[in-house]
């Protein structure tokens, strides 16, 4: 159990003084947003009605933004190796290092939502259900992100592969999480089910994901 | 160690359980080119082998394969009983091709994670790292190291987790002189301990009788 709180620890102090922490996704996150309503127009009966579904959207691209670096970076500086040969099961070992990853670069993203939302006129309501969904869906976003980055680590512009990869996998959880936000701000009943569904689609990707992504790993190092 | 040595290495950490390696008859191939063939090889407690060999005859491959990363087509590698893999991976020491060492990482923050990784206690990375006269860069990131610091501070952690079996992959490789007579002590000391060491090399290393195979005969 040590062994893994060392791996947390280290990926979240990384995370945090290397990579700058929770820049690059805010910065990714908040440009998006800003730049969303430009190209959609001002109406803001239309702005509201989109408002949750941009949310929901723009946190999915801001975490496929720095999937290249999560387990590419392990793989060009042996680190991946060494992590084999330490002795801890791979699937929980990689598991601790995407949770402090996640929490030490995503934990705005909620919050962001949440007051992107209300700048684009949704109420409060409906906005904290939009970010309690995207709380939810931030497990199944980033070891989504990481398999892809684990299974394209040590290829040349990787970023196109993982896009090919994550993208599709990161569909339902998208469906469920922005429909969360959508289904609040209309006022039907389907929000707290959507929100539901996300969490379950996050525990479902935390039981499967690590096996997947420990086999990545070691197949990219053949 | 004895007093001649030219570093003492007298780092607080307890015994490891020694273990045997025996490969017989291995074959691997990388990219469609056979690489090795028929490759014997007996390691018991305090050896060391040092494989030399033209580049490109499968130094790097043929320690892969002992860790466990590459599938050989044919033959056998035992570690006491048991096959490369996850059993493997707590007797074995590795020094890779690079470092495994972060750029925004000081060596103080890096060991200290290996040590908690491992198990081992922190109190054994200042000796060490006097052992491979680096401790007082133990504060700057490895980013500014320049790279046979970086090696130096690499043997430093193969050492720490404390195993029976090192694979080092061209140890001496950015060394100087110097850092080539603190790696054979840390070898001699590791060996003295009842661990063992294969290492592929360019160089010649004086590690005393130590046995040399050069893997340019074995195609």
């Amino acid at each position: 159990m040590s062994a893994l709180r060392a791996i947390f620890m280290r990926e979240a102090r990384l995370a945090w003084a290397g990579g700058g922490g929770a820049a690059g996704p805010t910065a990714f996150f908040l440009a998006a947003i800003t730049l969303a309503p430009l190209a959609i127009g001002p109406a803001a009966d239309l702005l509201s009605a989109v408002g949750p579904g941009i949310m929901g959207f723009a946190a999915l691209l801001s975490v496929l933004q720095s999937a290249d670096r999560l387990f590419g970076d392990d793989h060009g500086d042996g680190t991946a190796e060494l992590y084999l040969l330490s002795g801890v099961s791979p699937a929980w070992l990689v598991l601790a290092k995407v949770t402090g990853q996640a929490l030490a670069t995503l934990w705005p993203l909620p919050v962001i939502g949440c007051l992107g939302a209300m700048m684009y006129g949704v109420p409060v309501q409906p906005a904290l259900m939009g970010a309690l969904a995207l709380l939810a869906a931030i497990p199944a976003l980033s070891l989504i992100a990481g398999f892809a980055g684990a299974l394209a680590a040590g290829i040349r512009r990787s970023g196109l592969l993982i896009a090919l990869i994550a993208t599709p996998m990161m569909v339902p959880v998208l469906i469920f999480a922005a429909g969360a936000g959508r289904s609040a701000f209309e006022g039907d009943e389907r929000a707290l089910a959507n929100l539901l569904l996300t969490a379950a689609v996050s525990l479902g990707t935390i039981a499967l994901a690590p096996f997947g992504i420990a086999a990545a790993i070691r197949s990219r190092l053949g | 160690m004895t007093m001649q040595s030219a570093t003492e290495i007298s780092p607080d950490m307890p015994e490891f359980e020694t273990e045997t390696l025996r490969v017989s008859g291995l074959s691997l191939a990388r990219g469609g080119i056979e690489l090795v063939r028929g490759f014997s090889l007996d390691l018991a407690p305090g050896d060391a082998v040092l494989m030399s060999g033209p580049n490109g005859t499968g130094k790097t491959t043929l320690l892969r394969a002992l860790a466990g990363f590459i599938r050989p087509d044919a033959g056998e590698i035992r570690f006491g009983e048991l096959p490369p893999g996850e059993v493997a991976a707590d007797c074995l020491g590795w020094l890779g091709h690079a470092d495994g060492l972060k750029p925004n990482e000081t060596p103080r923050a890096a060991l200290r994670f290996w040590a908690d990784l491992t198990g081992q206690s922190r109190k054994a990375i200042l000796p060490l790292m006097r052992a491979m006269a680096v401790e007082s860069l133990i504060d700057r990131p490895a980013a500014r190291l320049s790279r046979g610091q970086q090696r130096r501070t690499a043997l430093v952690r193969v050492a720490l987790a404390n195993r029976p079996i090192w694979l080092l992959d061209e140890p001496a490789g950015p060394l100087d002189g110097g850092g080539r007579a603190r790696l054979a002590s840390l070898v001699a000391w590791h060996r003295a301990r009842g661990g063992s060491v294969i290492a592929a090399t360019h160089q010649r290393l004086d590690w005393p009788d130590a046995r040399r195979i050069d893997l340019g005969a074995h195609r």
